[in-house]
C-alpha cells in the first residue's frame, strides 16, 4: 500500500516537472517560433493526411443511400463517436467524441510512437531543444469527423474527413495542431470501415 | 386474460415460416405482441406485428389491409417505419435494450421477433406498487440510461419513453422496449394524444417538429417515469403545462422536490425536476449532463451525509443511529452511582444520587421525548403541507380542466372562422381569377382585332397598289405607239419598274404610308408569351407562401419554425430558403453551429445564382480544411444532379 502510494507520488512528481519544463521551454521560444513551428507541422501532416485520404477516404457499397447513412450513424456510436450534427438529405454526418477515440489509448500510444519523431524533426528547426518536449496529449481535444453518404451508379459512396478540435488549452502551452497524427488518422480511418463491413455484414447481408 | 379479447389477434396455433403463436402479450393501438415459439431453435420469443388499428384491420384470410385506398399509402408508411425500427434496434446489442433478433413480412404485414423477457412490466408494477422507494427507482433508472446513451450517440431518439415501455426482468434488471418511430411516423394525420404519451411526452412532440426533439425529449420521458415512480401520478401532460405557464406566473406541475421531500434525497429529486423542466433548453442536454447530475450530486450528497455522521457514530451504520442517545445516557447513570465516599455518607449520597437520577430522566425525557415530538410535528405538517398541496394540485388541473374546454371551443370556433374566411379567400380567389381571365380574353380579342385590321389594311393597300399598276399600265399602253409596243422585248413587270421613265402620276404611284411596316409582329408578341407560360404555376406561390412563414418565424425567434419552412424549401432548390438556412448553420441560431452545413447550402445558393451567397461560401471555405471542401463539394454536386 506505502510502495504504492510512494510510486503514483513519484509519477505525480516526475509529470509535473516534465509539465514545468516544457512550459518552461515552451516560454523559451519564442510564439513566432512556436506559430512557425506548429504551422510546418500542420503543413507536413496535412500533406500526409491528403495522400492518406486520397487512398483510404472513401468506399463505395453495394447498398442503398439510406441504409449507408444509417449504418454510418450506428457505426460510429459502436466506436464511441457522438453524432453532433446530421442532415439526411444532404447525406451529412458529423460525430464527435473527446480525443483518443475512436482510437483507445494503446492504440494512441502507438501513433504517437510512429509520429513524434518526426513532428519533433519538424519542429526543431523553429524551437530548438523545446521540440523534445512536444508530445501528442490527447486531453483538452476532441475528435471530429465528417461523413458523407451519396448515391452513386455502383451503390453508396461513404466519404470520411477528420480533424481535431481544441476544448481547453494545453498543459505545455504549445500551440495545438488542427490535423491529427497521421498514423492516428491512418488507424482511425482503418477502424471505422472495419466497423462499416461488420455491420453491413451483419445488418444487410444479401441471400 | 384470454385472447378472445383481443378481437384482431392471430389464434393460438396459428403459424408463420417456423414461428408458432401461443398467445397474446399485449395490445396497443399500432399492434399486438404474441408469446411465440421458434420451432427451430424450441424457444419462446416475443413476436410483434404491426397492425395500427385505425389504418388498418385483419381479414378472415389472417391477412392485414388498410381500411380504404386513402389508408393505404400511410399503412405502407407506416409499415416501412416498423421494419426500419427493427432494423435499427437490431443493432444495438445492449443488456437494457430490447433485443431485436429478426424482421419479416408476412400477411400483408410486419413481424419483429424479439428476446422473450421473463418478469413485469415496469407500468404494471409501479400501478401494483404506487410508488418505489429510491434505491429500487435508481435500480431502474441508471442501466435504462446507459441503454439509452448509446441509442442518442448513434444519433436516433426513442421518443416514447414510459413506464409501460420498461420492462423488469426477473433479475430486477430493466429493458428499454418499444421505440416510436413506427408510431412517430403515422404523424400529424392521427389525435396527438394517440402519437404522444400524455405527461411523459414533452411539448416539443406535440407540436411533431423534429428538429426542436433529441435527447432532452427522451430525458423528459424519463424524469416523467421518475415522478411517477415518487409521486405515484404521472406529471400533468405538456399542453395542460404550457397553459398554466402561460395563464398564470405559477408552475402548475407540482415539483418533485415538494412531493418527495423527506422520503428521497434531495439531489435526485432536484434532477427530476431538471429533467422535467417545460423549455427543452433548460434541461439537461445529454444523458451524460444528467448522469453527472444523479452521480455527482449522489456521491457528493452521500460523502456530506456520511462525513456527518461520522464524528459520533463512526461505525455504527445508519439504521442504528437513532438508537445512540438512548444507551449513551443509560451507560451514564450507574457510573456515577458508584463511589467510595458515598457510603459514608449516605443519606446525602442518596439525596444527590436520586437528584442525579432525576436530572438524568429528566434528560433522557426531554432528549427522546422533544426529537419524536418535534419529528411528529414536521410530519403532521409535512402531510399538511402535502394536502394542500395536492388540493391545490386539483383546483389547478380543474381550472385547467375548464380552461382545456374552453380552449378547445375557442378552437373549434377559431377552426370555423378560419374554414369561413378560406371559403370566403377561395371565392374571392376565384371571382379575381375569372376576372383576370375575362380581361385576357378581352385583350386577346382586341389584339387579334388589331391584327385583323392591319392585315386588312395591308391587303388593302396591296390592292389599290395593283390596281393603281395596272391603271398605270393601260395609261402607257395606251399613250404608246402600237408598232414600238410590238418590237418592244418581252420584260417581266418587276424588271420594267426602276426604268426611269417619265411618270405622268407619280404621287399615285408611292405606297401608302404605315401600312406596310406596321404589320403583324408588335401584335403577335404578347400572345406568344402568354402561351409559353407553363400550366401549374401555383408551386412558387406556395413556395413564397412558405418562404414568409419562415422569415416570418425567424423574425420572431421561432427559430425550429423558421427551420421546418426552410428546409423543405432549401432542399427543393429555393435559393433563399438555402441562403436562411446557411446562415442559421454558420451562426448557431436555433442549430448547432456547423461550418460544413452552412458551406453546403451557401455553395447550392451560390449555384442558383446568389452573388452574396458566394460571398459568404468563401467566409465559411476559410473554416474548413480543403478534404472538408472538396467533400462538401462533392454533397453539392449531387444534390445539384437530384
Amino acid at each position: 500500500m506505502a510502495i504504492r502510494g510512494h510510486l503514483t507520488s513519484s509519477r505525480r512528481r516526475i509529470a509535473w516537472c516534465i509539465t514545468v519544463m516544457a512550459v518552461l521551454a515552451a516560454g523559451c521560444a519564442s510564439k513566432e517560433q512556436v506559430r512557425d513551428a506548429t504551422h510546418d507541422v500542420n503543413a507536413a501532416f496535412r500533406a500526409e493526411y491528403e495522400t492518406i485520404l486520397a487512398t483510404n477516404g472513401t468506399r463505395v457499397f453495394n447498398v442503398s443511400r439510406a441504409e449507408a447513412y444509417d449504418a454510418v450513424r450506428v457505426a460510429m456510436a459502436r466506436l464511441g463517436m457522438i453524432v453532433e450534427a446530421q442532415d439526411p438529405v444532404l447525406g451529412f454526418v458529423n460525430v464527435y467524441a473527446a480525443a483518443p477515440r475512436p482510437l483507445n489509448l494503446e492504440e494512441w500510444r502507438q501513433a504517437a510512437d510512429a509520429d513524434l519523431p518526426k513532428l519533433r524533426e519538424v519542429a526543431r528547426p523553429h524551437v530548438g531543444l523545446a521540440a523534445g518536449f512536444i508530445r501528442f496529449e490527447p486531453e483538452g481535444l476532441q475528435i471530429v469527423i465528417n461523413a458523407t453518404v451519396l448515391e452513386g451508379a455502383a451503390g453508396s459512396e461513404i466519404s470520411l474527413t477528420m480533424r481535431m478540435r481544441e476544448v481547453a488549452p494545453p498543459p505545455s502551452g504549445f500551440p495545438r495542431r488542427e490535423y491529427a497524427p497521421p498514423t492516428a488518422v491512418r488507424m482511425g480511418l482503418s477502424k471505422i470501415w472495419a466497423e462499416l463491413e461488420r455491420e453491413f455484414k451483419t445488418t444487410y447481408r444479401k441471400p | 386474460m384470454t385472447d378472445q379479447a383481443y378481437a384482431d389477434a392471430l389464434a393460438p396455433g396459428y403459424r408463420m415460416h417456423w414461428y408458432t403463436v401461443e398467445r397474446v402479450l399485449g395490445q396497443g393501438g399500432f399492434g399486438i405482441t404474441y408469446l411465440a415459439r421458434d420451432n427451430n431453435l424450441d424457444q419462446l420469443i416475443a413476436l410483434k406485428e404491426y397492425l395500427p388499428v385505425d389504418v388498418a384491420a385483419r381479414r378472415p384470410d389472417a391477412t392485414v389491409r388498410s381500411r380504404g385506398d386513402g389508408l393505404g399509402e400511410r399503412f405502407r408508411w407506416g409499415l416501412d417505419r416498423f421494419i426500419q425500427e427493427a432494423r435499427t434496434l437490431a443493432r444495438f446489442d445492449h443488456p437494457n435494450i430490447v433485443r431485436v433478433h429478426s424482421v419479416f413480412e408476412f400477411n400483408g404485414t410486419a413481424y419483429m421477433v424479439m428476446r422473450f423477457e421473463e418478469g413485469e412490466n415496469f407500468g404494471a408494477l409501479l400501478e401494483r406498487r404506487g410508488t418505489l422507494p429510491e434505491k429500487d427507482l435508481l435500480r431502474v433508472l441508471l442501466p435504462v440510461l446507459d441503454g439509452l446513451e448509446l441509442v442518442h450517440n448513434a444519433g436516433f431518439i426513442h421518443r416514447d419513453i414510459k413506464p409501460d415501455n420498461i420492462h423488469i426482468r426477473t433479475d430486477g434488471t430493466p429493458v428499454l422496449l418499444d421505440f416510436g418511430s413506427a408510431r412517430h411516423a403515422l404523424g400529424r394525420s392521427r389525435t396527438l394524444t394517440i402519437l404522444v404519451a400524455p405527461g411523459y411526452a414533452p411539448f416539443e412532440q406535440y407540436y411533431s417538429n423534429s428538429d426542436s426533439q433529441g435527447p432532452w425529449t427522451d430525458i423528459y420521458g424519463l424524469g416523467a417515469t421518475c415522478y411517477r415512480a415518487i409521486s405515484g401520478v404521472p406529471p400533468l401532460d405538456a399542453i395542460t403545462r404550457s397553459k398554466g405557464i402561460l395563464g398564470s406566473t405559477r408552475e402548475v406541475l407540482a415539483p418533485a422536490r415538494a412531493v418527495g421531500a423527506g422520503r428521497y434525497s434531495g439531489w435526485l429529486l432536484a434532477a427530476v425536476d431538471h429533467a422535467l423542466e417545460f423549455a427543452e433548453k433548460d434541461r439537461p442536454q445529454t444523458i451524460a449532463d444528467w448522469r453527472r447530475e444523479l452521480a455527482d450530486e449522489g456521491r457528493t450528497a452521500g460523502v456530506a451525509s456520511a462525513a456527518s455522521q461520522a464524528p459520533a457514530q463512526p461505525a455504527a451504520p445508519p439504521e442504528a443511529a437513532p438508537a445512540a442517545p438512548h444507551s449513551a445516557g443509560t451507560a451514564a447513570s450507574p457510573v456515577a452511582a458508584r463511589t467510595g465516599w458515598a457510603r459514608a455518607r449516605a443519606p446525602i449520597a442518596w439525596a444527590v444520587a436520586g437528584a442525579a437520577a432525576g436530572a438524568v430522566a429528566i434528560a433522557v425525557f426531554l432528549h427522546v421525548e422533544t426529537p419524536i415530538r418535534d419529528a411528529e410535528q414536521q410530519l403532521a405538517e409535512s402531510k399538511q403541507q402535502l394536502e394542500l398541496e395536492r388540493q391545490r394540485f386539483d383546483e389547478v388541473r380543474r381550472r385547467d380542466e375548464d380552461k382545456r374546454r374552453e380552449d378547445e371551443l375557442a378552437r373549434k370556433r377559431l377552426e370555423e372562422q378560419q374554414k369561413q374566411d378560406e371559403a370566403k379567400r377561395r371565392q374571392e380567389e376565384q371571382a379575381r381569377l375569372a376576372e383576370q381571365q375575362k380581361q385576357e380574353e378581352a385583350k386577346r380579342r382586341l389584339e387579334e382585332q388589331a391584327r385583323l385590321t392591319a392585315q386588312q389594311r395591308k391587303d388593302e393597300a396591296k390592292r389599290r397598289l395593283e390596281e393603281q399598276k395596272r391603271s398605270q399600265s393601260i395609261a402607257a399602253r395606251s399613250a404608246k405607239p402600237p408598232a414600238a409596243e410590238r418590237h418592244a422585248p418581252q420584260v417581266p413587270d418587276a424588271q420594267r419598274k426602276p426604268v426611269p421613265t417619265p411618270q405622268p402620276d407619280a404621287p399615285a404611284t408611292r405606297p401608302p404610308p404605315a401600312v406596310l411596316p406596321a404589320a403583324p409582329d408588335p401584335v403577335e408578341t404578347p400572345v406568344v408569351v402568354a402561351t409559353a407560360k407553363p400550366a401549374g404555376v401555383p408551386a412558387p406561390s406556395l413556395q413564397a407562401e412558405q418562404l414568409a412563414q419562415g422569415e416570418a418565424a425567424l423574425g420572431r425567434g421561432d427559430y425550429a419554425d423558421a427551420l421546418e419552412n426552410f428546409r423543405p424549401l432549401a432542399a427543393r432548390g429555393n435559393t433563399r430558403a438555402q441562403i436562411r438556412l446557411a446562415e442559421m448553420y454558420a451562426s448557431g441560431q436555433g442549430v448547432k453551429r456547423n461550418p460544413n452545413q452552412a458551406y453546403i447550402w451557401y455553395s447550392l445558393a451560390a449555384r442558383g445564382g446568389s452573388a452574396r451567397a458566394a460571398a459568404d461560401r468563401a467566409k465559411m471555405a476559410a473554416q474548413l480544411q480543403p478534404a472538408e471542401i472538396r467533400q462538401a463539394d462533392r454533397v453539392v454536386e449531387s444534390m445539384r444532379a437530384r
